[in-house]
């Protein structure tokens, strides 16, 4: 032994020594009971039998039995899923089957079917198909499958009901236990959707083609419409004006061109927002684009650069896939909860942290919701902001549905009436029971 | 370019046994093409088809087809009296909807001004929507029965009316104060809806079904409007000579066809959805069509013919669900049964001539 080894640690190096070891034992720790739980929890054995071999040497005489048992492998879990319209639509459907597939292969162990093109008044086919497959945890994606998925739950115990964009579910009191409901959220990125809009339109009006006048539908006009005028406002000092489209449909793209040729040609609007289930409002401002007028549009649910590469400013994406992975895991490993969530910018990432504005993240994929690509045409100062936004709001410092929100001043609504003054914020109440505009709509709500 | 040397010529005869074969053999073609159809896909045929079977035979599963053939099949048997009479309502879909929305307007009254008891609310209900669909095929029947006016395009037209009136009541002053403003009106409560025998809302559908069916088969047989409305669907001279008052019986015949699309509606609501919402219908007004000319207009055979196409809309889920068939797939198949049927139907009023110039039959 030298003389080296047997000096007495410095604090300094006590402590290098300490936090590496401590690092290292999370770490090592992290990776243990990550692969334990991985192959606990959901198994990749796919064989429908295993065969195990036990060896036991005998006290006494030296003899060695060898016993093989049958064991039955983890058993695949089976998951349903019903669609409103068909995986193709490239909207709202297409993006729940991604999830699905997402889900699927992080989770191995799992045979997942679905049903799609169902319609709404007509669930109980659907279910009843599932669960006759074997179905153990069945997806219902469209608000017009609540009521059926509650009815079912209720018929069968022993299966596991997850309703997408509803508020029925065990954990709110108006379902069984054994109904969960769950949302993936788009109002804040349809606020910095209104920031790119504000940022680059030259006739101060904005238009949005809308699906049904649903609170869902109203508060992502009202936050389009609140962000744009943010913009717009400290660009000129002028006031947005948006209209709004009814179609009464989630998916017509006959009805969505016209509507979105009359907001462009009759309200002069230069960004068009949209809820329907096709790209067909991008491609018509990509058609004005090759016409020579600038008109912009958005992704909705996936990103759609394709279909409008010019026209294209920015968009709203979900992937639904983490969603679902939690919910197989909770039914995978027999910890069922029901429960009642919608996620926003910041939920399902590795860390909560918003990250400086040069490294942020909006515009890239991850989490639930995130931004579709940004558009090097708008400004980049309004890039910058948007930026800062979306990292606020990971943290949940900035809330679009504040005053802070709106230039400082009160949130009014189309007759002028405050609905959110100084100091205060938009809840979740507020925002799932949204029936009032916010006064740059010029459309009035149709009710 | 030469025409197609081909004629149709309407038939005189048609014998019931030639009839009942042409059914039947459009049907087995149907199942045949669907063969055709599985195999293009690459799929297994006898698997395909004993996922079809088992809908019927799975007690689940064919409840799903009876809750969904009721509502058919209560229009189905309102449009054999229209067509009995060759009143062509195209406006079941229509009568439908005014059917749910009387339905419903009679729960929400009941909650809020709670005028009746309990017991009552659901015969009212029906009383109602019965109503209700009457008088929105009672507008086509009298411009037929006065001015000749063509109640195909009426019907069809009193449709869109109807939907969008139902649109407008769930968007507006019926919408749920509590339901966070989804479309929907406040939930029925369990004395308005179809009893739910072991668990299972198909019994009380289905013995509607089977009432109405012979309600109609008896006034068919015995009473004096039955025997008037067929008299003016095979000749209306002969019912002018016969001194039948046209006008009042077509308007009757109409009121009735449409007042049980209405009932048909309020099935919907109280033996499926439990309120009021947009979009209540996928088409079965349009669907009953299919249904009545398939069973011949026979109020007997109306009843399985419904229940049937109940079951082929299941089946169509149970094939996705199953065999991972493509919806857009399900859909061909649910139309390639639809099209041999309507073709079968066409071959029984008329002859195909192949070759020009010959006298017609």
């Amino acid at each position: 032994m030298n003389k080296e080894s047997r000096r007495k640690l410095t604090r300094r190096e006590f402590l290098g020594v300490t936090k590496a070891a401590a690092v290292g034992g999370v770490i090592a720790a992290g990776v243990v009971g990550a692969a334990a739980g991985y192959f606990a929890g959901t198994g990749a054995a796919p064989a429908k039998t295993v065969t195990r071999t036990t060896t036991v040497t005998q006290a006494g005489a030296p003899t060695t039995i060898t016993k093989t048992v049958e064991v039955p492998a983890a058993e695949k879990l089976k998951v349903g899923y019903v669609y409103v319209g068909p995986v193709g639509d490239f909207g709202w459907t297409y993006a729940h089957d991604q999830g699905r597939q997402w889900a699927d292969q992080r989770f191995k162990n799992v045979e997942s079917k679905y049903v799609e093109s169902v319609p709404e008044a007509e669930v109980g086919g659907a279910l009843e198909s599932l669960i006759a497959e074997g179905a153990k945890l069945i997806f219902t994606t469209s608000f017009g499958y609540m009521d059926a998925t509650a009815e079912f739950a209720e018929k069968n115990p022993d299966v596991y009901f997850v309703h997408i964009s509803g508020y029925r579910s065990g954990a709110a009191g108006n379902a069984p236990e054994n109904m969960s409901a769950a949302f993936a959220e788009f109002y804040q990125l349809y606020y910095l959707n209104g920031l790119a809009a504000g940022a680059v339109t030259e006739t101060g009006v904005v238009g949005y083609v809308a699906a049904h006048p649903i609170p869902e539908v109203v508060r992502h006009i009202n936050a389009f419409a609140l962000g744009a005028n943010y913009a717009y406002k400290k660009r000129t000092g002028k006031n947005i004006k948006c209209y709004v489209d009814w179609l009464f449909s989630w998916f017509d793209p006959g009805k969505t061109r016209t509507a979105a040729q009359a907001l462009v040609e009759e309200k002069n609007a230069d960004v068009l927002a949209f809820t329907e289930d096709s790209p067909t409002t991008l491609q018509v401002a990509q058609e004005y684009w090759e016409k020579g007028k600038r008109v912009w549009s958005l992704s909705h649910y996936s990103d759609m650069t394709q279909y409008g590469p010019d026209a294209h400013l920015t968009g709203q994406i979900v992937n639904w896939g983490p969603i679902y992975l939690d919910f197989y895991k909770m039914v995978a490993t027999g910890t069922w909860q029901s429960v009642d969530i919608w996620t926003r910018i910041g939920d399902y990432l590795p860390w909560r942290w918003r990250l400086p504005v040069e490294k942020s993240t909006a515009g890239k994929p991850e989490g639930t919701v995130y931004l579709a690509p940004l558009n090097p045409a708008i400004p980049s100062e309004w890039q910058e902001e948007i930026k800062r936004r979306y990292e606020e709001m990971k943290e949940l410092l900035f809330e679009p549905f504040s005053p802070e929100g709106n230039l400082g001043e009160p949130i009014r609504d189309q007759d002028g009436e405050v609905r959110i003054g100084p100091g205060e914020r938009a809840d979740h109440d507020m925002l799932w029971s949204m029936d009032w505009h916010v006064e740059y709509v010029e459309t009035p709500l149709p009710r | 370019m030469a025409l197609l040397p081909i004629r149709f010529e309407r038939r005189l005869t048609y014998t019931r046994t030639a009839a009942i074969l042409t059914t039947i053999l459009a049907i087995l073609l149907a199942f045949g093409a669907v063969a055709i159809l599985f195999i293009i896909l690459g799929l297994d045929v006898a698997a395909a088809f004993q996922t079809i079977l088992n809908v019927f035979i799975t007690p689940r599963l064919f409840f799903q087809a009876v809750v969904r053939g009721v509502p058919i099949t209560l229009a189905a048997l309102g449009l054999a009296i229209a067509f009995r009479m060759n009143f062509w309502n195209i406006g079941a879909e229509g009568q439908i909807y005014m059917g749910a929305f009387a339905s419903t307007g009679i729960v929400l009254a009941h909650i809020y001004y709670g005028f009746l008891p309990e017991v009552l609310v659901l015969p009212t209900m029906f009383l109602t929507a019965f109503l209700a669909g009457g008088a929105w095929c009672l507008l086509p029947a009298v411009l037929k029965a006065k001015l000749n006016v063509n109640e195909i395009l009426t019907t069809l037209m009193m449709n869109f009316i109807a939907i969008l009136w139902v649109a407008y009541l769930i968007y507006g002053p019926w919408r749920d104060p509590e339901g966070f403003g989804f479309p929907l009106s406040i939930p029925f409560p369990d004395y308005a809806k179809f009893l739910f025998i072991a668990g299972n809302q198909a019994y009380t559908g289905f013995t509607i079904t089977l009432i109405v069916a012979a309600l109609i088969y008896l006034l068919f047989r015995y009473g004096k409007l039955g025997f008037e409305l067929t008299v003016i669907g095979q000749s209306l001279d002969a019912a002018r000579y016969a001194g039948i008052n046209i006008a009042k019986a077509i308007v009757l015949g109409a009121f009735l066809s449409g007042g049980l699309a209405g009932i048909g509606g309020l099935s919907i609501l109280s033996g499926i959805i439990g309120r009021l919402r947009p979009d209540l219908s996928p088409g079965y007004g349009y669907t009953a069509i299919i249904v009545s000319f398939l069973a011949a207009l026979n109020p007997w055979l109306i009843v399985p013919a419904g229940i049937f196409f109940g079951g082929l809309f299941t089946a169509g889920e149970a094939l996705q669900a199953t065999l991972k068939i493509p919806g857009a797939a399900v859909e061909m198949f649910q139309s390639i049964i639809f099209i041999f049927i309507i073709f079968g139907e066409f071959l029984k009023r008329y002859r195909i001539v192949v070759g020009g110039g010959g006298s017609g039959g």
